[in-house]
């Protein structure tokens, strides 16, 4: 079944194919209950001319209130199981994007993932739950609702199977200036949202320009401009809906009026044979309405199912994009036995769409080495293989006596520790940075080793701050400090360092050049890319990076 | 569930109310149209049909006045669709308004905050869970106030009606029967709605903002041996906001059979009472049958209310984080400031400062030290830290926030420019915002100029160049050239500058600082340097230190 099609949106719903089809059986079934429910209400207004006495009302008011509860009963259970599919649906692909994201991270950046994952994928839900049971009523409700009109009157049944077909034809046609208009209408939201967070960053220069009111001022023109043009869209695309409503009207009038004249004796044609009775046109009547509601649903679910297979083609963009998977699963490992060593020769990375040819290195336990080399040259690539972080494409690595492959990986990383330029600090206390193992060390030697101590003792309060989203009260020195201290605490080997000292003052990088070299006195292995000429001299060796 | 919530969510209420109460009442009044129609289209057909049953059964067809019933009928049927229209367009419209409305009035609240606030609120993190909530405040107006007055304004409608043409029995049978009972059923899913969309909503947020942590600090995360742990914690968290929207949609789902048994058994009853009414005598059966088919009509107003009602407790959590302030409001007129003291002092331990008109200091001292909060507290926006300032003799915070903005003006380290032109984001510094003028662009070249931006700039296009988002589309040096050449254009008598040089190469540094002096020659500058600090124009420096 899922092969039949190659369509993105029917690859998704695959997987949830029965229990759509169940529920969209049983939604089906709750609507042939309504002539059930219609044959009660004639048969009691029929009852009441014909001088029937109470009991038929009675029993006819109990068959009318029985069908619905059971009505309402089934449709409660297929939305039960059509919620059911949409959630395994959001929850096989979100928790999928969640692992793939942090194993084998594409080309997305962190905030494309996120919104993929929190806002786009629950727009697959009223797609899922909507869609498809709405198209299942379409194909059988109107056609079994206009038969059985058909079976008392061929001229009611002509009036709805003009009105019922035709609509289609003008949604189509008032409909293809109105899918384009709610996209943009949906746009123009965004765009709104978009101004908003603009302003919103940019109060603090907005403010201190004395701007307020008149940033204010201009934000609300504009909001009105979109307003403006938003309706000048809406005013059309709603026509499409208006199409739907007004056949559907009029189809009902039009049976309602052919009823009457017929039960007068009037208009002599379109039943079998015998005039109408009151019972054949208050029942026709009741069904009227019924053949027009699967094509409002289906009209409504039209806009769901345009966004859930935008959602649905960004899924399989998402899944067939270049990805760099990690080697090993970042998990702990028990640390590689024997002296610290690598061998690099003859290697070149494996980095999206290209490879990276990179210099041959050797590096024992307790040797510092400077890499050096114009922006641009690999030297943070060569970084991040040596920490497993990137697959070679070619070549040999080897660490500690063996090569570095998915079962080594984890216990190698499990010796060294990294000193990005840019440090992120999660939503952790200071302490849990430093000891994301809660080893329960004393953090105090490391942070003075570091040269650290004097920032926490700044800060309000102490080791218990939370750092938050960019580090806030940290200026990036410090962090590079205390990524540094957590280094020691942990009690890592192998220290590598991308640019431990761009962009810093002179002091704040004298203060990070000493704290490294103490590192090293203290017996770690480092290994440092650098622009600084007084960082690289200070290293045992210099490695040349060429572009 | 808190009191402060619920008020901060009838505060929001009014605030989209007012932004257009005709637009509202007019899309208001349509809603009802459309369901009183409906119900009156379903109630005449029946009556029709019944009615000329009964005419036909008795031989007396030829007589029955067709035309009016009929004429009514195509009269409803006509009318309700264009009520439907009309109502779409003006409740789209009314909602459109709100949502501008609600979007100014939280920028004029964020305009009292101080630094802090403003720093925190630029965070991707605060952006994006404001957007969210402003969001669930827009479907408000659709999803709540036009479905609650509607519904409740046909009932009153269509009873009255009802009464007048089948009965008192029958009108109360219909109304009074359904009202109670839906006002209950719609609290019921209010209340059981209200802790789950709360939390579906915080948990898709800590989703959010777990996963870009996550892959920010994916390194450190594998290096620690912590990825499994990570993927595994963000996995719960998402298992969780399912949860939550689970239980928000059996909430619903709940309420939806509710209201179908409702509107059946009213039905069943409205046929029952009819009955009677029929069998004793008392009302003939085309009226009682108007009595049926309104009844069915009724089902239509309530499924619009109950996804509102459903997330209620999501926009009422939206709402106490969004509608209150954030900081408290600016104190009223200051103190009168004194022509005689100096434009700016800061008389602190190890750190003393005079400026008179014209001269500048450099601000020195190592990362870290807190040169931008002292900046940021002599511009007013740090009123804790502010204590051993005085601008023009007057504590910072005892100024008025206008007349402080006329005098001071201070160029932070990370500069935000807005999407639009170049024009857009230099106008944001004229004084108010008049009709364009011609004088404007000579002086906004005079001053693009100054911070050496002139020539990039009419090699792209001019004033009119545009900028992407936050203002893409500048190199980092050009945004704090742009952000200099804004705070010019104020000329202010105390300039405040925070980094100016970072990301200029040296020669370009000293002309913009050399160019700057002339164009401003009466101003006090205050400049917060790690690098260049030994320029020419600095006559004086102070140093912090740990």
């Amino acid at each position: 079944m899922a092969r039949s099609s190659t369509r993105p949106d029917a690859r998704l719903l695959a997987p949830v194919q029965g229990l759509l089809r169940r529920a969209s059986a049983l939604s089906v079934l709750a609507g042939l209950l309504w002539p059930v429910q219609a044959a009660a209400i004639a048969t009691a207004i029929a009852g009441w001319i014909d001088g029937a006495g109470l009991k038929t009302s009675l029993l006819a008011a109990a068959v009318f209130l029985a069908a619905g509860v059971i009505r309402a009963g089934l449709d409660h259970l297929a939305g039960a199981w059509l919620f059911d599919a949409a959630d395994r649906v959001v929850a096989d692909h979100r928790q999928r994007l969640l692992a793939r994201a942090l194993i084998a991270p594409g080309p997305e950046s962190s905030a494309e993932t996120a919104a993929l994952a929190v806002q786009k994928l629950p727009m697959l839900t009223p797609w899922v739950t909507r869609y498809q049971v709405a198209m299942a009523r379409v194909m059988v409700l109107p056609l079994v609702l206009i038969a059985l009109t058909a079976w008392l009157s061929w001229a009611a049944a002509l009036v709805l199977l003009v009105a019922a077909p035709l609509i289609p034809v003008f949604m189509a046609l008032v409909g293809m200036a109105a899918e384009e208009a709610s996209r943009r209408q949906l746009d123009e939201i965004g765009t709104i949202n978009g101004m908003l967070m603009d302003r919103v960053s940019a109060m603090l220069d907005i403010r201190l320009l004395g701007a307020s009111d008149r940033a204010i001022t201009d934000f609300a023109s504009r909001a009105e401009a979109l307003r403006q043009r938003t309706m000048a869209v809406l005013r059309v695309a709603f026509l499409s809906s208006t199409v739907l409503e007004l056949f559907a009207a009029l189809g009902v009038a039009m049976v309602a009026v052919y009823v009457g004249f017929s039960l007068l004796g009037v208009l002599r044609f379109g039943a079998w044979g015998t005039p109408l009775t009151v019972w054949q046109g208050i029942f026709v009547l009741l069904l009227a309405p019924d053949v027009f509601q699967p094509l409002r649903d289906l009209a409504a679910a039209w806009h769901d199912r345009a966004a859930g297979r935008a959602v649905a083609e960004e899924l399989e963009a998402a899944e067939a994009a270049p990805r760099v998977p990690l080697i090993g699963d970042g998990g702990t490992a028990l640390p590689l036995a024997g002296p610290l060593s690598v061998v690099l020769q003859g290697a070149a990375a494996d980095l999206p769409g290209r490879t990276l040819a990179l210099p041959d290195l050797t590096l024992a336990a307790g040797e510092a080495l400077a890499l050096t080399g114009p922006s641009g040259a690999g030297k943070s690539t060569l970084l991040a293989v040596l920490a497993g972080l990137t697959p070679l494409a070619s070549g040999r690595l080897e660490v500690c006596r063996q090569a570095l492959d998915p079962d080594t990986a984890d216990g190698w990383r499990g010796r060294l520790a990294m000193l990005p330029q840019r440090v992120h600090f999660g939503d952790t206390t200071l302490r849990a940075f430093l000891d994301p193992l809660d080893s329960g060390a004393d953090p105090g030697p490391a942070l003075a080793l570091a040269r650290a101590d004097g920032i926490v003792a700044r800060l309000p309060d102490g080791l218990d701050t939370r750092l938050g989203e960019t580090g806030g009260g940290v200026s990036g020195g410090e962090a590079r400090r205390l990524m540094m201290a957590r280094a020691v605490v942990m009690g890592r080997e192998l220290l590598l360092a991308d640019e431990p000292t761009a962009d810093l003052d002179p002091e704040t990088a004298a203060l990070i050049t000493s704290a490294l070299l103490d590192l090293k006195a203290r017996g770690m292995t480092l290994v440092v890319a650098t622009h600084d000429p007084a960082l690289a001299a200070a290293m045992d060796r210099v490695v040349e990076v060429a572009p | 569930m808190t009191r402060p919530q619920t008020r901060a969510l009838l505060r929001a209420l009014r605030l989209l109310l007012a932004a257009s109460p005709r637009a509202f009442l007019r899309g208001a009044v349509l809603a009802v149209l459309v369901l009183s129609f409906g119900a009156a289209l379903l109630g005449l057909s029946g009556w029709f049909i019944t009615a000329t049953g009964i005419a036909g059964l008795a031989g007396v067809g030829i007589a029955f006045d067709t035309f009016r019933p009929a004429a009514g009928i195509r009269f409803l049927a006509l009318g309700r669709t264009a009520a439907r229209y009309g109502e779409r367009v003006l409740t789209h419209d009314a909602t459109l308004r709100a949502l501008a409305a609600l979007r100014v009035d939280l920028l004029r609240r964020l305009t009292r905050g101080d630094a802090r606030t403003l720093a925190r609120m630029r965070g991707e993190t605060a952006l994006t869970r404001m957007t969210s909530d402003v969001d669930a405040l827009d479907a408000l107006v659709l999803r709540l106030l036009l479905p609650a007055v509607a519904a409740l304004v046909t009932y009153a409608l269509t009873g009255l009606l009802l009464a007048a043409i089948a009965g008192q029995t029958v009108a109360i049978v219909v109304t009074l029967g359904t009202l109670p009972l839906a006002v209950l059923l719609l609290w019921r899913l209010a209340r059981r709605g209200a802790a789950p969309s709360e939390r579906a909503e915080a948990r898709l947020q800590d989703l959010r903002r777990g996963l870009i942590d996550a892959r920010r600090d994916r390194a450190a995360l594998v290096l620690a041996g912590r990825l499994p742990d990570r993927t595994h914690s963000l996995c719960t968290t998402e298992t969780q906001a399912r949860g939550a929207a689970r239980d928000v949609d059996r909430a619903e789902r709940g309420a939806a059979f509710g209201f179908a048994v409702l509107t059946h058994a009213v039905t069943a009853a409205a046929l029952l009472t009819g009955a009677w009414l029929v069998q004793t005598g008392m009302l003939d059966p085309a009226r009682a049958a108007i009595a049926i088919f309104v009844a069915l009509a009724l089902a239509e107003p309530w499924p619009p209310l109950r996804r509102g009602l459903a997330e209620l407790g999501r926009a009422r959590a939206a709402a106490g984080r969004l509608m209150t302030d954030p900081a408290p409001p600016t104190p009223a007129a200051g103190r009168q400031a004194d022509s005689t003291a100096p434009l700016v002092q800061i008389d602190r331990e190890g750190l003393e400062l005079t400026l008179a008109p014209g001269e500048a200091a450099a601000l020195t001292g190592p990362s870290g030290v807190g040169k931008t909060r002292l900046l940021m507290a002599l511009a007013g926006l740090a009123v804790t830290e502010s204590q051993g300032l005085r601008i023009a003799g007057l504590p910072p915070e005892d100024w008025n926030d206008t007349d402080l903005r006329d005098i001071l003006t201070l160029v932070p380290q990370r500069s935000a420019l807005l999407q639009g032109s170049i024009r857009d984001n230099l106008a944001l510094a004229l004084p108010a915002p008049p009709a364009p003028d011609l004088s404007d662009d000579a002086r906004f070249w005079a001053v693009l100029d100054t911070v050496a931006l002139g020539d990039t700039l009419r090699a792209r296009d001019g004033l009119e160049t545009l900028l992407g988002e936050s203002g893409s589309g500048l190199s980092g040096g050009e945004t704090r050239r742009l952000a200099l050449a804004r705070a010019i254009l104020r000329r202010p008598r105390i300039l405040l500058l925070d980094e100016p040089t970072e990301g200029l190469d040296p020669a370009t540094a000293e002309n913009v600082m050399t160019d700057l002096r002339r164009a401003l020659p009466e101003t006090a500058i205050l400049a917060a340097l790690h690098r260049g600090d030994r320029h020419a124009i600095f006559a004086k420096r102070i140093e912090l230190s740990l």
